[in-house]
């Protein structure tokens, strides 16, 4: 909502043009032949015989694949491959004509049927990079591993060395070998390798959808080179994060508010790889409605980013597309669009027995089969003989079958052995690093930070919640959680140059909860920005943002609003260190803010939906002292975090640092539990701002009953150190888990179990969970009846640990109506 | 003045100690060197001798008591001195712990609320948490036996001794929880504690000092085995000892808890019966005042063979070793309170003369019951030797005192073939070792190097005196 884009309610009411026009959208319009192409030197026969080898290789690539799926070997050399593999025979054309413009600075990102793009992608960049640094790529991945088995009685040249690698390390991948280009983590659907340019591909159909967006922000928030390629299928038009990826690369603010370099658009390609069929659905006819998937253009931007629906049976046709949109992006006229017209010929997967086509339309697209046309083409046009292409076809086949020999064999191209070292991929879940900053400029921000007014505002405040003589501060002169949060934050964006944060409502307003005001004034549009309502874009964008190498602070304005960015915070988020093999870092720490008073929708804690999910990790300050220590933590580390804030606390000061919020910078370790207040009797574990409600509680519980409370605020739920817990169950024999979390499945009876587990000797009583009824969240005059109320714990004492001597409590926590409530299923 | 006599503080392992016998009555005169009364741990006796002159002014104790070490037992003194301000019910004596003064354990009277942490510590006697005092309300009076209780409620009753049947549980739905406990260990003596610990007794209504529970207190012994019928025709059920019960379980320890075999050899017994002529002569003609015997130039040899073997002078932790500097010599006695290993610190350090002394006091104290009770436990010694050559056996397989790593059995003389330098067979004496070793700590090649070394230490063993 910035104030210099006033709506004008004279030109919004009353218009000067009634209808919205749209641009013409082409299709087809490539007519070029070989021979034109020669005459005007945009190739060379050499070019052109590379084309045809490299959609020959992939062809006999997935050729190879699917023998060995359908009848268990290749050539006669038996091998089971129970993985997946989803081919993308007949779709030569499209792969290797969207990657002859690409350099390695360009990265592509990929779909589940995208072994014919990285291998397109490989081969071109094996050309076109210099021997040695091709060279020096190959010794330096896995330190040799993989280069040294391709390698194994080969004396040919680096570039023919080079293609051996690319083949061998994609098989090695896809057959889970240490030596494949993931360690064998990715397989087929994740293959990628990123010093050639070529980025995830994704399992989730459409995931690439807003990662590339991601990164095309990234190459333009920190100057680098080249554009990025999202190849998604038809199919994946119809999904939440490709839509809003494409909302988010459509932003107006790129060129009415982004300042100097930054003006302009994102350079982004969504690269619509249409084989017509989404599953066993078809796409035109059947389950869109949008004919050809290059119209959605029409729906984003005044210019339907540049939309073409182009021939992907013609190689040249679709290089051609690809030069011209290359350019636009360049000139930052970006985003684009193509709709690349082919044909899978295998069903979406080896189980896939094409019942929803018949076997003439097979036999026709094959009729039309881009190789073998292309090869006809470059005859007629005296490029070559049969014997030339024949030629190049058994010598790729030698090739693939060497390196498939290579990649079954166990001795060269071993497995990871998870049984003998079973701690082998748990150590690689995180990257557990500590990097200042992922950028290599001056952080780019307007003004030194001690003139920022919130920083002198901030100044000004007592940072404990009482003053010298012990008497509370006034809320607007005490430091509090929201000052925590901005302190680390903004400390970070003058550390690191590639850190950027967005969000619903992340500038002007300062955020929903004003963590951010003061932020507006010291940054750049391009560091800080408003993000369309567009969940699974704002974390995708982040996703793409980290893998490319830069740190990134996402906001999701609810935690209830998880659910909108469910695949980014479940699938990708967590998923890609590890499944990567460890080559990419995720240093995104998602800012999630937990809220009440505002109903079912506004009110639910959700961390444990996210400590469900290995990979990432999870935090939940709630004192201003935490926040800021555990923000640090969080921003220094490599390590993607959930960080959540509640919306309670934002005002509330420090109570329990002993001399308040420290000015300087300092970080507190993720995973340490804190003891709020020592006691003997009986240990509270809170998460969340339930620790004030627990506090309460222990007040209660020693003025009326002279039973000691011990609380401890878990602070991080992953990763999570035991010990402080233990030690204080062996004290006192008794603990209460408590949180806002509904009860019901959350990770307060993952602790709860935990605990019995650990310390089952020293209980005198079983673990008590005390979570929120498993309801919706009733409006703010009824909450009390929802979340967990200082009265329940003394409830939960009297009734399942000790009795509490003359105790009337207050709700009904008895056995009977346990079980009655879980037989009612609430 | 008066003096008073304490119950002195055998080892370190040692609560208290039971009264065998006063020697001395009230009114007694008593010379310095005189016994004034005779007790004994589980593991020993002894006598307390009087270092004072005097008369018996008090016995504060009877005959059979248990009582806590450094508490007062008597006094002696000029008649008509003043005494009672010794009596142990009116000193604030809480050097035994379970055995605390004067005040009753009150914790079950403590009315909620009104009591705060710390002043009922005095009351409790053990009850290291009298905080839990003031949780609530006293524990209902029935004791259901089978009633659930807490898993900390169970460790804490078999730390107590506190059998949980007898305890009545004031947690939800009458579960037995810590408090209960805390409030039903009643102070224990020492061997009340021991014998408890061992199961199947109870403890009954304390006697003994603020209501503690003695060992004569405890009741129902259930006994561990089936009966059968025959029971006192045909055969009579006799308790072990408590001594017996020590052994059994230490025994039954060993085998159960190391991985132990035997190995075999005989050593030529020509050297050290030459030597043991010698000695004799030497005794005889008063130049020494030791009788070195076979078993003490044996285990003068099997000293010089662990020194050149530290792996074997050594304890098995099953997941790490304690290798020794000194050695520390454990001696098999046969008593006839049954088997005692006395050891022998530093015995490394000790010429054979001091060596052979030191075998015989230890060997004859333990006959007596008055050796000090910290050097019979297994962990004392570095390794032990067992000699069963005096009745005549001539091969045996040890048992292992575990932690220590190995033991050396010694059987007697026996005469066996041997070629000669003259290529001809003539009788020698041959001693016969059976080493059995913990296999975990030591492998066969090492045991059997050692072995061979004691017989070779034996066999060119030189001693001067």
């Amino acid at each position: 909502m910035p104030k210099s884009l006033y709506i004008d309610p004279e030109i919004t009411l009353r218009p000067k043009e009634h209808e919205i026009k749209f641009p013409e959208i082409p299709v087809m319009q490539y007519k070029k032949t070989v021979k034109d192409e020669l005459k005007e030197g945009n190739f060379t026969k050499e070019d052109l015989l590379r084309i045809y080898r490299d959609m020959f290789t992939i062809r006999e690539f997935e050729t190879m694949l699917n023998l060995v799926k359908t009848t268990g070997g290749y050539n006669g050399v038996e091998y089971n491959n129970p993985g997946p593999a989803h081919l993308s025979a007949g779709q030569e054309a499209a792969a290797v004509g969207m990657a002859y413009n690409l350099d390695t600075d360009d990265f592509i990102f990929g779909s589940h049927r995208s072994h014919g793009e990285i291998l397109a992608k490989g081969l071109r960049s094996i050309e076109i990079l210099p021997e040695k640094e091709l060279e020096k790529i190959m010794n330096e991945f896995w330190g040799g591993a993989t280069v040294n088995v391709a390698k194994k009685g080969f004396k040919g040249s680096t570039k023919e060395l080079g293609v051996r690698f690319l083949i061998y390390g994609a098989i090695a991948e896809i057959f889970a070998r240490t030596t494949g280009f993931n360690k064998g983590l990715g397989g087929s659907m994740h293959t990628f390798f990123t010093p050639f340019g070529i980025y995830p591909n994704n399992a989730i159909v459409g995931g690439s959808g807003s990662i590339a967006v991601g990164a095309a922000l990234y190459k333009k928030v920190n100057c680098k080179k080249g554009i990025v390629v999202a190849n998604l299928g038809d199919g994946a038009m119809a999904r939440g994060p490709v839509l809003e990826g494409m909302t988010f690369a459509s932003m107006d603010q790129f060129h009415t508010l982004w300042e100097g370099d930054m003006k302009g658009g994102l350079p982004v390609l969504i690269n619509v790889m249409d084989n017509q069929y989404a599953m066993g659905g078809q796409t035109k006819g059947e389950t869109m409605g949008y004919t050809f998937p290059a119209r959605l253009g029409a729906g984003f931007n005044p210019e339907a980013w540049h939309a073409e629906r182009v021939n992907g049976y013609d190689p040249l046709a679709v290089i051609d597309a690809f030069r011209r949109k290359k350019a636009l992006l360049e000139k930052k006229e970006g985003p684009a669009l193509l709709d690349v017209v082919t044909y899978r010929y295998s069903g979406h997967s080896p189980s896939d027995q094409s019942s929803y086509r018949t076997k003439e339309e097979i036999a026709a697209w094959e009729a039309e089969d881009c190789i073998i046309a292309f090869g006809k083409k470059l005859i007629e046009a005296g490029v070559a003989t049969q014997k030339d292409l024949d030629a190049i076809q058994a010598k790729m086949k030698e090739t693939i079958f060497e390196m498939y020999k290579l990649a079954i064999d166990p001795e060269v191209s071993p497995r990871m052995d998870l049984v003998k070292d079973n701690e082998l991929l748990g150590d690689m879940m995180y990257s557990n690093g500590s990097v200042d900053s992922f950028g290599d400029a001056k952080p780019e921000v307007l003004m030194p930070l001690e003139e920022n007014p919130r920083v002198k505002q901030i100044a000004g405040k007592s940072r404990f919640y009482l003053d010298a003589e012990g008497k509370p501060v006034s809320s607007m002169k005490m430091y509090n959680f929201r000052d925590g949060v901005f302190e680390a934050i903004v400390d970070r964006f003058y550390k690191d140059s590639s850190l950027v944060a967005y969000g619903e409502e992340n500038r002007e307003w300062g955020g929903a909860f004003a963590v951010y005001r003061g932020l507006t004034e010291a940054l750049p549009y391009h560091r800080l920005f408003n993000s369309p309502i567009a969940e699974a874009a704002i974390i995708g964008t982040a996703i793409g943002y980290a893998m490319c190498g830069g740190r990134v602070i996402p906001e999701i304005m609810y935690c209830d609003f998880l659910g909108c960015c469910g695949d980014e915070i479940f699938n990708q988020l967590p998923k890609w260190q590890a499944m990567s093999g460890n080559i990419l870092k995720m240093p995104v720490v998602v800012r999630v803010s937990v809220g009440s008073k505002y109903g079912a929708q506004h009110s639910q804690d959700w961390t444990s939906l996210c400590t469900h999910i290995p990979g990432l990790k999870v935090v939940f300050p709630v004192t201003p002292y935490d926040a800021k220590g555990l923000m640090n933590s969080a921003l220094q580390g490599t390590d993607p975090v959930i960080f959540f804030e509640s919306q309670r606390l934002y005002g509330i000061g420090e109570q329990f640092h002993e001399g308040g919020v420290p000015e300087g910078y300092y970080e507190i370790p993720l995973g340490e539990p804190d003891v709020k207040r020592a006691g003997k009797d009986v240990t509270f574990l809170t998460i969340g701002a339930t620790l004030y409600r627990a506090l309460k509680a222990a007040d209660m519980l020693k003025e009326k009953y002279g039973l000691e409370a011990e609380v401890i605020d878990a602070r991080t739920l992953v990763p999570f150190n035991y010990e402080k817990v233990i030690e204080s169950v062996k004290k006192t024999g008794r603990i209460i888990i408590a949180g806002d979390a509904s009860a019901r499945g959350s990770f307060l009876n993952d602790l709860a179990a935990n605990i019995a587990d650990l310390c089952f000797d020293y209980l005198d009583a079983a673990p008590v969970v005390l979570g929120s009824r498993n309801w919706i969240t009733p409006c703010h005059e009824l909450e009390e009846a929802f979340f967990p109320q200082p009265e329940w714990f003394l409830d939960v004492i009297n009734e399942k640990m000790v009795p509490l001597p003359g105790y009337v409590p207050t709700g009904n926590f008895t056995n009977a109506q346990q079980i009655l409530r879980a037989k009612k299923g609430v | 003045m008066a003096q008073v006599v304490i119950m002195p503080k055998q080892g370190q392992s040692v609560e208290s100690c039971i009264v065998s016998e006063f020697k001395k009555k009230v009114g007694d005169s008593v010379k310095v060197g005189d016994i004034l009364f005779g007790y004994e741990t589980d593991k020993a006796t002894f006598e307390e001798e009087s270092q004072v002159e005097g008369t018996v002014l008090a016995i504060f104790y009877k005959d059979g008591d248990e009582i806590p070490v450094l508490s007062n037992v008597m006094v002696i003194g000029q008649p008509g001195e003043s005494f009672a301000e010794f009596a142990p019910s009116a000193a604030s004596n809480d050097a035994g712990k379970g055995a605390a003064g004067g005040t009753e354990p009150s914790e079950t009277h403590a009315t909620f609320g009104t009591v705060r942490g710390g002043t009922v510590s005095a009351a409790n006697g053990g009850v290291e948490r009298s905080e839990t005092v003031s949780e609530g309300s006293s524990p209902s009076a029935a004791a259901i036996p089978g009633a659930p209780a807490s898993p900390r409620a169970r460790k804490l009753a078999e730390e107590k001794g506190v059998n949980l049947d007898t305890v009545a549980g004031s947690g939800p739905g009458g579960r037995i929880i810590e408090r209960d406990v805390l409030a039903a260990a009643v102070p224990l003596t020492g061997l009340a504690k021991a014998k408890m610990a061992e199961g199947g007794l109870v403890a009954g209504a304390g006697s003994g000092l603020a209501g503690t529970v003695k060992g004569g207190d405890l009741k129902t012994w259930k006994p561990n085995h089936t009966d059968i019928p025959g029971e006192g025709t045909e055969f009579e059920t006799v308790k072990m000892s408590n001594m017996r019960k020590l052994i059994a379980k230490s025994m039954y320890n060993s085998l159960q808890n190391s991985a132990q075999l035997t190995h075999m050899l005989g050593a030529d017994a020509r050297k050290i019966q030459a030597l043991r002529k010698k000695a004799k002569k030497a005794l005889e003609e008063g130049k020494i005042d030791a009788n070195i015997t076979i078993n003490d130039f044996v285990c003068f040899a099997v000293i010089k063979a662990l020194q050149k073997f530290p792996n074997v002078n050594s304890h098995c932790l099953g997941d790490a070793m304690r290798l020794f500097k000194a050695v520390n010599l454990g001696c098999a006695v046969d008593t006839e309170r049954g088997l005692m290993v006395p050891v022998i610190k530093g015995a490394d350090a000790l010429d054979i003369i001091s060596l052979s002394k030191e075998l015989k006091k230890a060997a004859d104290a333990c006959k007596k019951g008055s050796f000090n009770p910290d050097l019979l436990a297994a962990e004392a010694g570095s390794f032990t030797v067992s000699n069963l050559g005096g009745y005549g056996v001539e091969w045996f397989t040890p048992i292992i005192n575990v932690p220590q790593s190995a033991i050396l059995g010694v059987g007697t003389l026996v005469p066996r073939p041997k070629l000669n330098a003259e290529g001809q067979y003539e009788f020698v004496p041959y001693l016969g070792l059976s080493l059995t070793y913990d296999h975990r700590a030591i492998d066969g090649g090492e045991a059997t190097r050692f072995l061979k070394q004691v017989a070779t230490e034996i066999e060119t063993l030189e001693v001067e005196f």
